[in-house]
């Protein structure tokens, strides 16, 4: 890994050399309908951008796995059922000023993508994208990616971290692909200032996030899983709706439904749709059954795979801190609160289990 | 606040109801609250952060808050339209729950974590303006304002409105179009929703399948024409669809424009009086009845 000194002219001259070479630039930009709001929206130029300034209202999970793509359409002929998969390469795209809560949930996603089976369309996408992440200053109260492991400087999933230091941006360069990226731009000579500008800049933003929320410790995935059945999970989501907003806007909530549409009696598409576990439909049965009945073992199953399963199956708490479903719940439930309450209860009763 | 915080403790010791559905101070802001315990009945608050319709919580859906017993459930004289609807569609009944309705001032648009804001015609919500239900009719219990006054009026939604209405037929269709191209047909409009009661929605049908599920244009479209129609003259306008909306679609916008055709073509608003009967659920001879002319 190396770093590399750019100065602003000089970020702004790689977006418009990348633009001009056809290269699709995504960045944060004002929302259209709330200019308090930030969305990664693709640009022509880096001004359009806002750096920094807060976390953007979706995640970039909608670059990779849109909320419905075309998997496959198919014909059925006299001769047969003919089938035309979608192209599972993408063009190459760059984005600028990603959270690095963003970046490292598509490497903690990654996991899952390629388990059973290798989900071309995904990587596909995530083999066409280089991220520059952006130091974050935007925390507010409900950040904690500290508490998963993470943090506002995090290298995880980026290609390129810049930090903004005096005259420019200090560029950690992370991966081939980011060095690819920046090859011949800037200077390899920082100022011994600058480094250190850098240094304190990140730690300091790393105790900010550190102050919302005490790190989760390893045990407390299998704590989660010997207390499924504790009464805790009959109060701690009452004011759930349900209606999976927080997994809609969520960076590793990944689950997707398939479906097949006609659009004639012999033609139509099979494509995969954003799915949430949060809505009862997801585990209806064809009986009428529902083994998660009510929002609380909804809610339970939403706190168990992000925080005991996934970490159990691949060595990663399946949350990167962002805060957005705390954001946007029109219910009020704040996952940082809860994951809070929670540790408590597993520190004041390691050794409890409700399952036995 | 002291006087619904003992009005809740004394329901819930002498057994009344098993819990109250109010508001609490979470940790950003005013949130709702399920008060079990009369020792925290201290918990409950109301001022302008109450923005959200505790209402959505009495719907048969909620499986979860059946499950504590018999509710109370503060309210705000708009919220009470909600209750009242699921009264007059048989969803609940009047005995199974015990109504605590506020005097209310106008509450926030965007409520941040400070109480003690003064509501202005920026800041209040788009909802409040030309309020008729400040002081509420469906209740078992009153609780007074100490400082009762006309909520001021947003001239957002106004403003929305008449540039819709000024819109030609095409030109509407084009800018629903466009706002519906972002939904990704979540639902969570329909579970935020208190009136969204159905145990099986349309659009969860898969056999025969009604609407694609998939966010298309075509299935976008059918999906909210399909949920605004089934809210024709029963949407109270709380816009808790469109405060769950991860996409920040207009949804209100939507619903107060059919519910301002439905009020124009058959003289009726949902009201907070359960007696009243719904246009939709009813035949009226005089109806005019010109569209199948």
């Amino acid at each position: 890994m190396t770093q590399r000194f750019l100065s602003q002219a000089e970020l702004t001259a790689l977006v418009a050399e990348l633009v001009a070479a056809k290269t699709r630039v995504i960045a944060p930009v004002r929302a259209q309908d709330n200019p308090e709001q930030l969305d990664y929206m693709p640009i022509q130029k880096l001004e359009e951008a806002t750096f920094g300034a807060q976390v953007p209202r979706r995640s970039l999970k909608e670059f990779f796995l849109p909320a419905t793509e075309v998997l496959l359409r198919y014909v059925q002929t006299k001769e047969g059922v003919e089938i035309k998969a979608a192209p599972t390469e993408a063009p190459p795209f760059v984005i600028f000023s990603a959270t690095p809560c963003d970046a490292s949930g598509l490497d903690v996603v990654d996991k899952v993508m390629n388990w059973d089976y290798k989900d071309e369309l995904w990587f596909g996408r995530r083999e066409a994208a280089t991220i520059v992440s952006f130091l974050c200053a935007a925390m507010d109260a409900v950040c904690f990616c500290t508490a998963v492991g993470l943090g506002p400087d995090s290298f995880r999933g980026s290609d390129v971290l810049l930090v903004p230091v005096e005259g420019g941006y200090l560029a950690h360069i992370i991966t081939p692909k980011g060095e690819a990226l920046l090859k011949g731009k800037g200077k390899e000579e920082i100022p011994a200032s600058a480094k250190a500008a850098a240094e304190v800049a990140q730690s300091a933003a790393r105790e900010k996030v550190e102050a919302n929320l005490a790190k989760i410790p390893a045990e407390f995935a299998g704590w989660l899983a010997k207390n499924f059945d504790h009464p805790l999970w009959k109060t701690l989501s009452l004011r759930c709706h349900g209606c999976g907003a927080c997994a809609s806007i969520c960076p590793t909530c990944h689950c997707f439904d398939i479906v097949d549409e006609h659009d004639s009696s012999n033609e139509g598409v099979r494509r995969r749709n954003w799915d949430s576990c949060q809505t009862s439909k997801f585990t209806l049965h064809a009986s009428g059954h529902n083994p998660r009945g009510s929002q609380n073992e909804r809610f339970r199953q939403r706190i168990q795979h992000k925080f005991s399963i996934y970490p159990a199956k691949f060595g990663d708490i399946l949350c990167t801190g962002c805060g957005r479903c705390a954001r946007a719940c029109p219910g009020g439930m704040d996952l940082p609160t809860i994951v809070g309450e929670l540790m408590a209860m597993a520190k004041a009763e390691p050794e409890g289990g409700s399952n036995l | 606040m002291k006087e619904l915080q003992d009005l809740a403790r004394k329901l819930l010791s002498e057994g009344t109801v098993k819990v109250v559905i109010g508001y609490e101070e979470g940790p950003r802001g005013a949130r709702a609250a399920f008060i079990t315990d009369p020792e925290k009945a201290d918990k409950l608050i109301f001022d302008t952060r109450c923005v959200q319709n505790l209402a959505s919580y009495l719907n048969p859906r909620r499986k979860q808050i059946a499950l504590l017993g018999k509710p109370a459930i503060v309210v705000k004289g708009c919220d009470a339209r909600s209750v009242a609807g699921l009264l007059r569609e048989n969803q609940i009944t009047r005995d199974s729950v015990v109504i605590i309705a506020m005097q209310c001032s106008g509450v926030l648009e965007n409520p941040g974590i400070e109480s003690d804001v003064e509501l202005t015609s920026e800041n209040v919500s788009v909802r409040c303006g030309g309020c008729d239900v400040c002081e509420p009719k469906l209740f078992d219990h009153y609780i007074k304002s100490a400082h009762p006054t006309v909520p001021p009026v947003n001239p957002k939604r106004a403003e929305q409105l008449a540039a819709l209405e000024k819109m030609t037929p095409a030109e509407r269709w084009d800018f629903w179009s466009k706002e519906l191209s972002r939904c990704i047909r979540c639902h969570a409009c329909r579970e935020a929703c208190p009136m969204c009661f159905c145990v099986q929605c349309t659009a969860d049908k898969g056999t025969p399948l009604w609407i694609d599920s998939s966010s298309t244009p075509r299935a976008n479209r059918a999906w909210q024409t399909m949920r605004v129609l089934h809210q024709a003259g029963r949407c109270v306008d709380c816009m808790e669809c469109e405060r769950a909306c991860p996409e920040h679609i207009p949804l209100g916008l939507l619903t107060r424009y059919v519910a301002n055709s439905v009020e124009k073509r058959f003289d009726y608003k949902a009201v907070d009086d359960p007696s009243v009967v719904a246009p939709m659920s009813v035949y009226r001879p005089d109806d005019d009845e010109e569209f199948i002319r």
